[in-house]
Order: C-alpha cells, then sequence, then structure tokens
C-alpha cells in the first residue's frame, strides 16, 4: 500500500466530519432564529398588557369598589377620577393661572387621564412635599419636576420610562468666557441650597453663593448680583423665552444630568405603577411626549432620542420598561457614611430628647463633608499661623524700610503702606489672588497662600507703621543719642507691641475672608457641606463658636509676646 | 484695550460711586447699633462690680467675633421668614451687612466710651469730646470693612469692581480697575482721617488753651 492510497479514506472522513458539523451549526442557527421569532411573537406590546391590566380592573367594577383595602389603580377607576400632584409655579412645566393650569407636566397629567378615561384633580405640591402626599394618600400620583435619584427611589415608586431629563445648567452673560470646568476654579456661582450638583460645583473648585428659592437666581443675574447661576435648564428654560433675558446670558456649561420620573405610593400602587410604566413607554413610542415639549417650548433632544428607543424591537414590548437597556437608571446620590454617622444621629436624638434642642451636624455624617470639614480646621490653622507669621514678618520689614533715612527704602514702604490703608481687605485679597492666577494655575493652596500674604501685609503694614512711629519718638530722647540702629529698632519693636498685638489678632480675625478668594478654609468648606445637606444653623454656630474660640486662644498668646516684647525693652 | 475703554466710558463710575453709598450706609446703621449697645456696656463697665466684669466679658467677645463670620452666621442661621409678634424680622444683604459689623462698633464704642467718661470722671470735658473723632475713625474703618458685603450679594463698591474685572480678559486692565477702588476708597478714607486728625487737634489745642486759662 501506497502512501498515496493509506491518505484517501482519510481525507474522505474528514470531508465527512466538516459537512457534518456545518449541517449541526445550520440548525443550531435555524432553531435559535425560530425560538427568537417564537418569543418575539409570544411578548406582547405594551398596549396589549395594558389594556389587558385595564379590562380586568374593569371588570371588577363596581363590586370591587367596596371592598376594603382597595388598590390604587381600582380605587382611581371607582372615583372616575385620579389625584394628581403637580407644581403651582414652575413655568413651561406647570403653572396655575386663576382657574387656568397649564405646561407639559400638566398636558401629560391630562392624557394620562384620558387614556384611563377617567378625569383628573390637580393637587397642589410643591418640592418639599411632593413625595409625602403620596404617603399621606393626598395624591394618587405626582408629576412635579421631580429627578429620579437614589434617594428618592426608598421614599417613592418612579415611573419608567421617565418623562424628561434636565441637566444642570450654568448660566452666565454671553461674553463671560467659560469653556470647560477650568475656567470656573475659584469663580463663585450662585446656587439654591440643597441642590443635588452643588457637590459636583465645589469638586470641582469653583466657588458657590447660596440662596433659598431658584427664582432668586434669575433676579440676582439681572441686577448682576451674581455672574453666574447653576440650575436645572428646565428651570432656565422659561427664562430664555424673554428675548432680554435671552439676548443678555447664554448656557456656559452643562451636567449632572438626571432623568424626572411620575412617581406613585410605594405600596397599594403596584398595578396603577405598571399601568403608568406602559403609559409612558407608549407615549415615548408614539412621540407624545415629543409633541408636547414641542407645544409647550421646553427642550427636545432626550425626547427625540427616547422616540427612536422605544420604537426598537427590543424595547417596544411589554417588558422593555424593566429592561436596563431601554430604561435609565436613577441617578447615584447617595454619599457613602462616615463609620460613626449612626453614633453621630444617636447624639442628635439624645440632645433633642434632654434640651428640646434639634441639632444637626451633616459636617460629621458623611464622607466627603467629613474630609471637607476636617480639612477646612486643619487649612483655617495654616491659614492663622501663616498670617501671623507673615503680619510679623511685614510688620518688621515695613518698620525698618519706614524708619529708614534712605529714600529708596522709605518711599517705597510709604506707598505700600498708603496702597494697603486704602485697599479694603477683600479687595486686596482678590488682587492677591489676580496676581497668584497670572504666575501659576490656580488650586486651593495657591488661594491659601494669596490670603496669607494679604492679610500679612494689609495688617503688616499697619503694625510697621506703630514701629516706624515708635523709632521717631527716639528722637526727641536725648538718652537715645548714640544707641546702635538695630538695638533702637528692637526698642521701638518692644515699644509699638500694643498695637502689633492689635494687628495679630486683627489678622487672625480677618482669615475667614479668605474664602471669598476660594482658600479652602473652614468657612468655606462648611458653606460647601451646607449647600449639599442640611443643618445650616448649627452649622454656622459651631463655625462662629470656632472661630470666637480661636480668636481668644490667639489673643491669649499674643498678650504673652506683648508682655514678652515689653519686659525686654525694659530690661534693655 | 476696548474693554476696559468701554468699562470707563461707560456707568461703570456711576455705579462704583452708587455701591459707596451702599458702604456708607452699612457704615452708619453698624456705627448707630455700635453707639446702643456699646455706650450702655461702657456705663456698666464704669460702674464696676458683677455688671462691670459682664460688660467687660461681653466687650472681650465682642471683639473676638470675626466680621466675615458673623455676616455668614446672621445669614444662615436667622430663618428667611424670622418675625416676632407679627414684626417681619428678616434681614436684607446690607442689614446682615450691617449687622456683622456691630460686633467690632460695639467694642470699639464701649472701649472710647469709657475712656471719655473717665475723662469726664477728671473734669476734662475736651478729654471726653475727644470721643467724637475715635468713633468717625472707627466709622470710616467700618466702611472699608463694609467691602465684606460683597461675599453676600450686596451691590457695594467692590461688588461693582469684581462684576467689571470678571468681563475684562486682560490682565492688565483688570489692575486698571482694582486701582480705580483703591483710589476711591483712598480718598474717602484719607480725606476722613484727615478731617478727624485736625478736629483731633483743634480739640488738644482748645484743650491746651483751656489749661492756660485756668
Amino acid at each position: 500500500m501506497t502512501g498515496a492510497e493509506s491518505s484517501r479514506p482519510d481525507r474522505r472522513r474528514g470531508d465527512i466530519i466538516v459537512v457534518s458539523r456545518l449541517l449541526l451549526l445550520a440548525l443550531a442557527l435555524l432553531g435559535s432564529l425560530l425560538t427568537t421569532r417564537a418569543r418575539a411573537q409570544s411578548e406582547r406590546t405594551p398596549d396589549a398588557a395594558l389594556e389587558q391590566i385595564l379590562t380586568e380592573a374593569r371588570a371588577r367594577l363596581p363590586a370591587a369598589c367596596g371592598r376594603p383595602g382597595i388598590d390604587r389603580l381600582t380605587r382611581i377607576l371607582c372615583d372616575k377620577k385620579i389625584r394628581i400632584g403637580a407644581r403651582s409655579y414652575y413655568p413651561l412645566f406647570s403653572t396655575f393661572e386663576g382657574e387656568t393650569r397649564q405646561g407639559y407636566e400638566i398636558d401629560i397629567a391630562g392624557l394620562i387621564a384620558n387614556r384611563l378615561g377617567i378625569d383628573v384633580e390637580f393637587v397642589r405640591v410643591n418640592a418639599a412635599n411632593r413625595i409625602a402626599v403620596l404617603g399621606e394618600d393626598n395624591a394618587d400620583m405626582t408629576i412635579a419636576t421631580m429627578g429620579h435619584n437614589s434617594q428618592r427611589d426608598g421614599q417613592a415608586r418612579f415611573i419608567r420610562p421617565h418623562y424628561y431629563l434636565s441637566e444642570t445648567s450654568i448660566i452666565g452673560p454671553k461674553e463671560t468666557p467659560i469653556h470647560d470646568w477650568r475656567d470656573l476654579a475659584g469663580r463663585t456661582i450662585c446656587v439654591t441650597i440643597g441642590n443635588g450638583s452643588n457637590a459636583q460645583i465645589v469638586a470641582r473648585g469653583a466657588r458657590v453663593m447660596l440662596f433659598d428659592e431658584a427664582g432668586a437666581l434669575a433676579e440676582r443675574l439681572r441686577d448682576q448680583t451674581c455672574t453666574l447661576a447653576a440650575q436645572d435648564d428646565s428651570f432656565f428654560a422659561y427664562y430664555f423665552t424673554d428675548a432680554a433675558f435671552a439676548g443678555r446670558f447664554s448656557r456656559q456649561l452643562g451636567f449632572a444630568q438626571v432623568p424626572w420620573g411620575m412617581a406613585v405610593a410605594r405600596t397599594g400602587s403596584e398595578r396603577l405603577a405598571r399601568v403608568l410604566d406602559l403609559i409612558s413607554q407608549i407615549f415615548h413610542r408614539d412621540g407624545v411626549f415629543l409633541e408636547l415639549a414641542r407645544t409647550n417650548h421646553i427642550g427636545t433632544p432626550f425626547l427625540e432620542q427616547q422616540q427612536l428607543l422605544w420604537r426598537q424591537p427590543q424595547c417596544n414590548t411589554e417588558r422593555g420598561n424593566r429592561d436596563p437597556a431601554c430604561v435609565l437608571p436613577a441617578l447615584d446620590t447617595a454619599l457613602e457614611p462616615t463609620p460613626f454617622a449612626a453614633n453621630v444621629d444617636r447624639l442628635e436624638d439624645w440632645i433633642e430628647a434632654r434640651t428640646g434642642l434639634s441639632l444637626s451636624l451633616p459636617m460629621l455624617k458623611t464622607a466627603p463633608a467629613w474630609t471637607l470639614f476636617v480639612d477646612g480646621i486643619v487649612n483655617s490653622l495654616i491659614l492663622v499661623a501663616g498670617a501671623l507669621v507673615a503680619t510679623l514678618g511685614f510688620a518688621l520689614l515695613i518698620g525698618a524700610a519706614l524708619g529708614s533715612h534712605k529714600a529708596a527704602l522709605h518711599w517705597p514702604a510709604r506707598l505700600v503702606t498708603i496702597t494697603m490703608q486704602s485697599s479694603p481687605v477683600v479687595l486686596t485679597l482678590v488682587i492677591a489672588a489676580a496676581f497668584a492666577q497670572a504666575l501659576v494655575p490656580y488650586s486651593s493652596t495657591v488661594a491659601l497662600v494669596a490670603a496669607i500674604v494679604a492679610l500679612g501685609l494689609t495688617n503688616g503694614c499697619n503694625a510697621g507703621q506703630a514701629i516706624s512711629e515708635a523709632l521717631l519718638t527716639f528722637d526727641t530722647e536725648p538718652q537715645m543719642n548714640g544707641t546702635g540702629d538695630s538695638h533702637l529698632f528692637a526698642r521701638a519693636v518692644g515699644r509699638s507691641a500694643t498695637q502689633i498685638v492689635a494687628f495679630l489678632v486683627n489678622a487672625t480675625k480677618g482669615t475667614p475672608i479668605a474664602s471669598f478668594i476660594g482658600a479652602p478654609e473652614l468657612l468655606n468648606s462648611l458653606t460647601d457641606i451646607t449647600s449639599f445637606s442640611s443643618g445650616r444653623a448649627t452649622t454656622y454656630t459651631l463655625l462662629l463658636i470656632f472661630y470666637v474660640l480661636l480668636v481668644m486662644l490667639v489673643v491669649g498668646l499674643c498678650e504673652r509676646l506683648r508682655v514678652l516684647l515689653e519686659r525686654r525693652l525694659a530690661s534693655a | 484695550m476696548s474693554g476696559l475703554a468701554d468699562t470707563i466710558t461707560g456707568d461703570f463710575l456711576v455705579r462704583l460711586l452708587t455701591g459707596m453709598l451702599v458702604n456708607l450706609e452699612i457704615a452708619g446703621i453698624s456705627l448707630a447699633a455700635g453707639l446702643v449697645l456699646g455706650l450702655p456696656l461702657a456705663l456698666a463697665r464704669l460702674g464696676g462690680g458683677v455688671a462691670g466684669a459682664g460688660a467687660a466679658s461681653l466687650i472681650a467677645l465682642l471683639r473676638a467675633a470675626p466680621t466675615f463670620v458673623v455676616m455668614f452666621f446672621l445669614l444662615n442661621a436667622v430663618p428667611r421668614d424670622a418675625a416676632i409678634l407679627g414684626l417681619d424680622l428678616s434681614l436684607s444683604g446690607i442689614m446682615v451687612a450691617a449687622l456683622s459689623l456691630v460686633p467690632y462698633s460695639a467694642a470699639f464704642v464701649a472701649d472710647s466710651g469709657l475712656d471719655a467718661m473717665r475723662q469726664l470722671r477728671r473734669r476734662s470735658p475736651l478729654g471726653a469730646l475727644l470721643f467724637l473723632p475715635n468713633v468717625s475713625r472707627a466709622f470710616f474703618v467700618l466702611v472699608m470693612s463694609s467691602s465684606a458685603a460683597a461675599a453676600v450679594g450686596v451691590s457695594e463698591a467692590i461688588s461693582v469692581i469684581l462684576r467689571e474685572t470678571e468681563r475684562l480678559p486682560r490682565f492688565a486692565d483688570r489692575l486698571v480697575l482694582f486701582a480705580t477702588g483703591i483710589v476711591c476708597f483712598g480718598l474717602v478714607l484719607q480725606t476722613g482721617f484727615a478731617a478727624m486728625r485736625l478736629l483731633h487737634r483743634r480739640l488738644a489745642r482748645s484743650a491746651a488753651s483751656g489749661r492756660h486759662r485756668r
């Protein structure tokens, strides 16, 4: 047997194996296709699922109406009306003027009631009670400009898909050169207290100026109190319909996108929530939300994208609103708690039980707030120490220069002193920060150093002037003739000890102003913390106590310094 | 340079001067409140005893309170809708800034007032009259300190300058506006201090001539 004869049957066997493998593969593919098709056929459309739930619910009427503990879907069908919580003044979304309600959310509420074949009864809600009305059974559902975040997930059942998506917009004058976050470092942005996006603004190195109401932001932009303001783009959408506002301001930056959701109570609303899920899904697919948005002149890019998504076969099923590939997740806003957060809660309860005082210590409860708080204390101490050293240093330098007989030293020192005395400390700080920013990239450390220099110069010039005036008094004392310059200077420092101490204390008291240029001291840290948490009154009271104690400590230390200087003077 | 030229030729100077009026207003309110609070404290200290010790402690506390922190405390710890017996106690930005300066002005008035009262006890009314230039000096210090109100959105002079500088892209242009602010505040301060020095000198001269006549 030759080699060629022996290889032929082997080749044939190999061909048979390949062909059989190909056949198996083809069969598997065919099976898979048939299974997918069968599943798609068995998967109902949202319309069919909605119709089935409503038909079943209506079939139980009116017998079910008298039964105790009926769920909300049955009840609203029995009552032939749904109570919907809506905001009374959120322009373009929900406004109530006279007897007329209008806006995107009002229109959605009306179409939902229409789809259910019942009437709608609006319940007035605000940002504070829009979830509480559900728990208290004062509303069956709310549609009230409510962002869906992980914290709220535990308080209400959110309807998905979401009916809108907003983002935080930073608005400013058109000529303000803001291109990205780097341009915002060190700048002040007006925000509303408790806005979830404040933490991000603070983390990017911008300062925040707090306001209670969003309505104040547009007014403060107009009267130029605020150069920049941050708020939901949905809020500013109304103001941009005003030609004068739109002519002056523009959106500078957008971030922190958050989906908006209707919500129902977490208990007793399972079937109602399911119905609303399906209606929302249908409204997206059929472009109902999109059309309402256009009618009410609000932003549509999200709704356009959602319409395309919900038209896809994968999402256009009854399970689509539970498919992570189709629905958006809630915005994760949960802040990591500190290891001792539970103890802090217990301490707050203990104090309230014994004294009736309702304390809130947000700086101790979440990890980001705790870090800011500790850093703030450390930076405040560094700032105070730095300002004291700088004040003393500049006092000696300026004192020596002012007391010098050399014009090249005396007159520049005099010019600097007059300038510093004529410049309000806030302006001096801003100028120092501007110089620092021109020299190096701005950071919190740079702000801290700039503040130390500014506070040192401001107070050091005054203290230096006191030293130079003390030097002058020696001219009228004959016994001082012939005394060496360095010895005279030391005696002048001793003689002006009271003034030096006064300006050292003044420098310490001035350190919180450093927060104005973004130095990360305690006032700045606590303002940042309260911008995204509660407990403002407690926080600022503790801050006041901290600084009063700190200043008193410095006063005590400075008094010792004064006594030391005066003793040296006496012994010299 | 057109940015700076536009600013200067625009209504900047008018707004700056209007802002300075706000600074004067803040200083005036805080000085008035300081007089109301500080003079009784000075009287209490002069009387001595427990009331005197209490007054001294309170003055020390007032002296230690940083203006900026007091301002943020008032802004955040006092409820926006505060009211007593139906009287609206909600504070405007200007009032917050003015009240934050009261600890300083009250402590200063108490110290100067105490000196003046001691002079009166020594039968030196002219010495006691030095209280006036001292308090006037405090007023100008308050004018300078009132610029802290810029941090809470009050449209005083420094706010006006800062708003304008934020619009200017060139560093040199910003420096010009900063210098304008220093000149404006410097003029007010130096004029005020010069007037006080003059008054001080006249009072001293009157005191000296009075002694000669006696």
